[in-house]
């Protein structure tokens, strides 16, 4: 039997509230003593700012393995997460990767990448998490040349090379990538529309961070499906944040019952919606601010406070957003435009 | 009326506003502002006796106008004196939208000022074919003033932006602080030019006695000088500061007011009496360090203007601390 989740949190907590100065210190000043935690919603949660303008781990530097930055905003400084032992992150991501995309898909299977190869952001976990799919989903080790975006710049004809081969071959693909860069492949084939072999599916993740024009994520998904020739439930949204170990995905690939829009949690993390000034948690249905607890950020924050709006809903959460900084008037700067996206 | 004249004339409705005790209490409604706050803002920082070279420098930065319609913002809710002032010396047919939220200070200064005939109208930007429209406000604002106005109507725009302070390795750690929560306390430090973050020259142990004294000094003024309301925003983002410099460094923490220090990185903490406090070892060092907020710099407050200035574009206005709610009213404040 796996250890209920709460036990684990606990453990986890008590553990980087020794070992994390920080997090020792935000228990201590919320008056919460790790001794006494008894759920997981007992211990504090870790703003995605600590992470921005302070080491936010439980071991040295020099014992990292890996460390993921945030993409950084127009101001300000770029979070950052230091592994011990990204292979936990790997086989997180691997595992719900596989359950949310893949179900029902013949492996392995081409899987392509509308990102920039690891080369060219080497601090990207996005880019990590990619080519962690193109190694196990693919059944190759993954080269540069499955990634499409080379100096933000699309690569169309060499995607196309690959989808074409695929067609021929009838092999359904799994196609990952950025909002923004779907964007500039819906931009760059037009109405020609750029069909995916029958059974493919998309995975979309993340804002757009002035990197191409906006496009509601509703639209998004209907005109890629429309585009690419694949069914709307298969293209589906993934949720995840440089400061977490975990992701979150619909389920509309796996379950014909899911709806769009609802993002479901693997079983080793929680989204707990709180609110934004009592950091408490709020009523079932009522909007408050993702308190995520992640159980694979063993060495970092097993809680991190996010600054996304969300909503439980059957089945899982819905993703609303933010909350605009304040002050909400005048000239003087919104904190949420300094802080930017993570 | 000559500009000059036009503009005497607004100087001259600001003294009378301020002498009201009667626009105390609706300025407290509409500013959330306490009423000691109001009274610090219309007796201290309001510009009511310009000099006449500061007069004749903002006549002179301001290019003659056919028309120019005035878009306010409610932050700071003296502003309007300055921006009609620049708006007078550029044309004499001024209209004005004040703000929905703090309309009271421009209304008690139009009432003022009738042979000005500013008229206050709620004009559809893109119906104004001529002139200039000066817009204060956030980006956003600005980005749809600037889209909805016609060809040849020229935008002039003040858009969001920030103070910082900078204490150099020769300052009195104790004066400073003292000034800079003045320069805090005023307006609630919602305006363009309030300090947010404190750079302090020096070891962290320095930077920390900084923060400690800073911290003392706001308990200190906010006695006299009680903070106002917050809104919804401004206690939301209050809470996340608070937990994040928790765990980052150390937080000073009074009823109405934080400090926070940690060596790294800047943190921009939100209006509401927070301040940022970390160290820079050299003033090259402290360069870098307000890098990433360069472009919203609107105000430096320093006790070393000759350095500061080494270290900063010359858009960003220079003051002394203690006097960053007190520019001059020699033009915009913003002269980025």
């Amino acid at each position: 039997m796996p250890e209920p989740f709460d036990a684990l949190a606990v453990d986890l907590a008590r553990f980087q509230a020794t070992h994390v100065a920080g997090y020792g210190r935000l228990c201590r000043a919320r008056g919460a003593a790790p001794s006494t935690f008894a759920v997981a919603r007992d211990a504090p949660a870790v703003p995605t700012e600590a992470f921005k303008v302070s080491r936010v781990a439980s071991f040295p530097d020099r014992e990292a393995l890996a460390v993921f930055r945030t993409s950084g905003t127009t101001v300000g400084a770029r979070g950052s997460h230091a592994m011990r032992r990204p292979a936990t992150y790997d086989v997180a991501a691997v595992a719900f990767g596989r359950w949310a995309l893949t179900t029902g898909l013949a492996l392995p299977l081409p899987v392509l990448a509308l990102a920039p190869p690891p080369d060219e952001a080497p601090d990207s976990s996005l880019c990590h998490m990619m080519q962690l799919f193109i190694g196990t989903f693919s059944g190759s080790p993954g080269t540069p040349d499955d990634f499409f975006l080379r100096d933000g710049i699309l690569e169309l004809a060499a995607l196309d090379a690959r989808v074409s081969s695929a067609m021929v071959a009838r092999r359904p693909v799994l196609l990952l990538g950025t909002s923004f860069a779907f964007v500039h492949l819906l931009d760059a084939v037009g109405e020609a529309g750029f069909r995916l072999p029958e059974g493919s599916r998309v995975m979309q993740t993340g804002g757009f961070k002035g990197r191409s024009r906006e496009v509601d994520a509703g639209e998004l998904r209907s005109t890629l499906a429309s585009a690419l020739g694949v069914d709307e439930r298969a293209v589906i949204s993934e949720y995840g944040m440089t400061e977490l170990s975990s992701q979150f995905y619909e389920a509309t690939g796996r379950d014909t019952s899911a709806r769009p829009g609802v993002l479901v949690e693997p079983p080793w993390a929680r989204v707990v919606p709180v609110d934004a000034e009592t950091l408490e948690p709020v009523p079932d249905g009522a909007v408050g601010i993702a308190r995520i607890e992640d159980l694979m950020n063993v060495d970092s924050a097993f809680a991190v406070l996010a600054a996304d709006r969300v909503r439980r809903v059957p089945g899982g959460f819905e993703l609303l957003g933010r909350f605009p900084g304040a002050p909400p008037r005048g000239c003087s700067i919104a904190v949420d435009e300094i802080l930017g996206p993570s | 009326m000559t500009p000059l004249e036009r503009v005497r004339t607004l100087v001259e409705a600001a003294r009378e506003v301020a002498a009201d005790a009667g626009v105390v209490a609706p300025l407290v409604l509409s500013t959330g502002l306490s009423p000691e706050g109001v009274a610090l803002a219309l007796h201290r920082c309001l510009e009511t006796h310009p000099t006449d070279d500061d007069l004749a420098a903002l006549v002179g930065r301001s290019s003659p106008a056919r028309s120019v319609h005035v878009i306010l913002s409610a932050n700071v809710f003296t502003a309007p004196l300055r921006a009609l002032a620049v708006a007078c010396a550029s044309s004499p047919a001024v209209t004005v939208r004040p703000s929905r939220r703090e309309p009271v200070f421009t209304r008690a200064l139009l009432a003022r000022t009738a042979n000005l005939g500013i008229l206050e109208v709620d004009a559809n930007v893109a119906a104004i074919t001529a002139g200039e429209v000066h817009v204060y406000g956030r980006d956003e604002t600005v980005a749809m003033v600037r889209a909805a106005a016609a060809p040849g109507v020229r935008v002039r725009a003040h858009g969001a932006g920030m103070g910082a302070a900078l204490i150099s390795e020769r300052a009195d750690l104790e004066a400073a602080a003292r000034v800079l929560a003045e320069d805090v306390v005023a307006f609630d430090q919602r305006g363009c030019s309030s300090p947010r973050v404190a750079l302090v020259v020096g070891s962290p142990r320095r930077g920390e006695r900084f923060a400690a004294l800073l911290d003392a000094a706001l308990g200190a003024l906010s006695r006299a000088i009680p903070r106002g309301r917050l809104d919804d925003a401004e206690a939301r983002d209050a809470r996340r500061y608070v937990e994040t410099i928790t765990f980052a460094g150390l937080l000073l923490r009074g009823e109405t007011h934080a400090v926070g220090f940690a060596v790294g990185p800047l943190l921009v903490p939100p209006p509401g009496r927070h301040v940022h406090v970390t160290v820079a070892d050299t003033l090259a060092t402290a360069r870098a360090c307000l890098q990433p907020v360069e472009r919203l710099l609107v105000a430096i407050g320093t006790d070393d203007a000759t350095a500061v200035q080494e270290i900063v574009e010359a858009r960003v206005r220079i003051c002394q601390l203690g006097e960053m709610q007190r520019a001059p009213l020699d033009g915009p404040v913003d002269l980025r």
